[in-house]
């Protein structure tokens, strides 16, 4: 493990960090930016869509979470400093990322950059957990800082 | 002994000075040397225009500091391949600047409410207020109906002169508001923002002002974004799936404009439906295409519904106010360079930057400067810099050549504080990082959710009518009374 990569796998154990870190498969294979995802604000791009279901990697930002003891987050391509759905009025992007992480979160200030790792899914679903609606998510995820 | 040497001394430099008198300039062939020869030659032959403005266009860069104008020419030739530095912007070859000083009556660094409203009404007040005077504070409903100000564009309308307002933020928010609200508090865009004690005690939300405008026959343009302000909550937005309006009242504010102008009025929403506007045939619009403001230039190509770029908007405005012999009030607005600022993301700024050249460049393929005065400003700075000592033909986006105390690389382009700043953190290194990604947030040194205004005076690039008042460094409001006095509104109504 680098000095500049930390892992954050919030609850994972010395031990356990120390084998990710020893196991390169861990690591995403494919990178996607989030602006990349879609083709138009209604449209998945091609290259978004081949990679579902694949273990990938998404660059950005974590939103504050809804809750301290969350296992989730909100992914965004620029910094945004206020908890999504706690807001229904605020001027939410289109282009976020639904983030289900493996384990507990361990949160991180909301400009810090960050790299997600987790499996793609498209398409409207629903939150079991929290019941929140999302188009784009990465599940079984975790993240590295930048 | 001495005289004779000293004699001699002197004929030997008189016959020195006598012969570098009669060479030829050493760098009168230099081409820095030649170009601003040519430059002087045009500057010599410069006339006053000294016509009535027929016309006037106000172009407003929400937050575009004079390192943003600087930094955007530099972006702009590089992105056409040619030499940045040199480069210059369509309002850069204006002949007429002057420096703008940007604090309000209440505030050493403004926000745009005020500084709008100084330009539009002629007098500084108090940030967090629109069109009302500096006795007026921010919340203070009673105040406010008691002391408005008239904005320019009012005083058009009397004239029977045509008026638009084009935005690529809300046609809420405060630069477009400036000229037809009069409001104590900036954020009362729509009656659910508007407090239940301000709405009792009569005042109204910006978005209703607008359409209830009273100011002659209203509106001719009104192109934008901000489409929740207009609708009521149990409305869906047109083009945001599960989205809704944001009104309380039960209001339709764009089925409200299209009645009040019967069939001589439009609303809009998407790009096929604005390209279909004839403007021979529909004389007032109201565009919204945006729920929320209209996407940064370098996003607009995903926008869903489709957006027309600043400079198609302004084409559009001025295709339509030209019907009108009497003439018109335009002003066009790139409101989003700030909030791209505010981001810590230059890239979007620039782009947006861009943006508004072009719109300017494409008013001028539109009107005569012989009879429209063309103002291209700001309404307050931002904390962008241009640092280092990066080579010429660096990358304005990229990473300065030497290195900072600390090893690490930095970019020529940094903010003062906002988001680019890290908390409790060492500054990260960007060795490896690409800094021209449009969406790096350049480093900043206050770590703050939002990047800040700044202080420092912006400029007024001018052309047209009047143009010439503008030089020196002068008060924001100044730029109120050249456009008057330029169109002569008051003389005119005093008769």
């Amino acid at each position: 493990m680098t000095c500049d990569r930390r892992s954050f796998l919030a609850g994972g154990s010395a031990a356990l960090l120390g084998l990710m870190a020893a196991i390169p498969l861990a690591r995403a294979a494919e990178s996607l930016k989030i602006r990349d995802i879609y083709k138009t604000q209604d449209e998945f791009s091609t290259t978004a869509k081949n990679l579902v279901g694949k273990r990938i990697e998404i660059p950005g930002f974590m939103a504050p979470p809804l809750k301290a003891d969350a296992s989730f987050f909100v992914l965004t391509k620029r910094p945004m400093s206020v908890c999504p759905f706690c807001e229904t009025s605020a001027d939410w992007p289109n282009d976020i990322v639904f983030v289900r992480m493996r384990e507990k979160l361990d949160a991180v200030r909301f400009n810090r950059p960050i790299i997600t790792q987790g499996v793609l899914e498209l398409g409207v679903a629903k939150d079991q957990e929290t019941g929140f609606v999302s188009l784009v998510r990465l599940v079984d995820a975790s993240f590295d800082l930048v | 002994m001495k005289r004779v040497l000293w004699a001699t001394a002197l004929a030997s430099s008189m016959c020195s000075t006598a012969a570098l008198a009669a060479d030829k300039l050493p760098q009168a062939e230099n081409p820095y040397y030649t170009a601003a020869q040519q430059e002087l030659q045009l500057k010599l032959a410069d006339k006053p225009n000294t016509n009535k403005a027929k016309n006037i266009i106000l172009f407003v860069g929400d937050g575009m500091s004079i390192p943003t104008v600087t930094a955007a020419r530099i972006f702009e030739g590089q992105q056409r391949g040619v030499d940045g530095e040199s480069n210059s912007l369509v309002f850069g070859q204006f002949p007429n600047v002057a420096l703008s000083k940007t604090y309000t009556n209440d505030a050493q660094i403004a926000d745009s409410a005020p500084t709008a409203s100084a330009m539009m009404s002629g007098v500084k007040s108090n940030n967090g207020t629109i069109g009302v005077s500096g006795d007026v504070a921010r919340n203070d409903c009673a105040a406010q109906l008691k002391m408005p100000t008239t904005s320019l564009a009012e005083r058009a309308e009397l004239l029977g002169m045509s008026t638009g307002i084009v935005s690529t933020a809300h046609l809420t928010h405060a630069t477009p508001a400036s000229v037809y609200s009069h409001t104590s508090n900036r954020d009362w865009e729509s009656n659910a923002e508007l407090p239940e004690e301000a709405f009792k005690g009569g005042c109204k939300d910006i978005a209703s002002q607008l359409v209830e405008w009273p100011a002659g026959d209203g509106f001719e343009v009104a192109f934008g974004g901000g489409r929740r302000m207009f609708m009521d909550k149990t409305m869906a937005d047109p083009e945001d799936k599960g989205k809704t309006g944001q009104r309380t009242d039960g209001r339709d504010l764009t089925a409200e404009w299209v009645k009040r102008y019967g069939n001589e009025g439009a609303f809009v929403w998407n790009e096929e439906q604005f390209k279909a506007i004839d403007p021979a045939k529909t004389k007032h619009v109201l565009a919204l295409f945006d729920r929320s403001h209209m996407e940064y230039e370098a996003d607009r190509a995903k926008d869903a519904g489709g957006e027309p770029s600043l400079a198609e908007m302004t084409e559009k405005a001025i295709d339509m106010l030209s019907q009108n012999d009497k003439g018109f009030f335009l002003m066009v607005e790139a409101g989003r360079i700030d909030h791209a600022h505010h981001e810590g993301n230059a890239f979007r700024a620039l782009e947006d930057t861009v943006a508004l050249n072009d719109a300017v460049k494409m008013a001028l393929s539109k009107v005569k400067t012989d009879d429209t005065l063309i103002i291209v400003t700001a309404d307050h700075s931002h904390t962008m810099t241009i640092s280092g000592y990066a080579s010429r033909g660096n990358p304005i986006l990229g990473l300065s050549e030497e290195k900072g105390d600390d090893g690490k690389p930095y970019t020529t382009l940094g903010y003062m504080n906002g988001p680019g700043a890290l908390k409790d953190e060492l500054r990260a290194d960007l060795t490896n990082v690409d800094t021209q990604d449009p969406d790096f947030l350049q480093q900043a040194l206050v770590p703050m959710s939002s990047e800040t205004h700044a202080g420092d005076d912006v400029a007024i690039f001018a052309t047209g009518p009047s143009a010439y008042l503008f030089h020196g460094v002068v008060e924001q409001n100044f730029i109120y009374h050249v456009m008057d006095y330029a169109a002569q509104v008051e003389s005119q109504l005093a008769k």
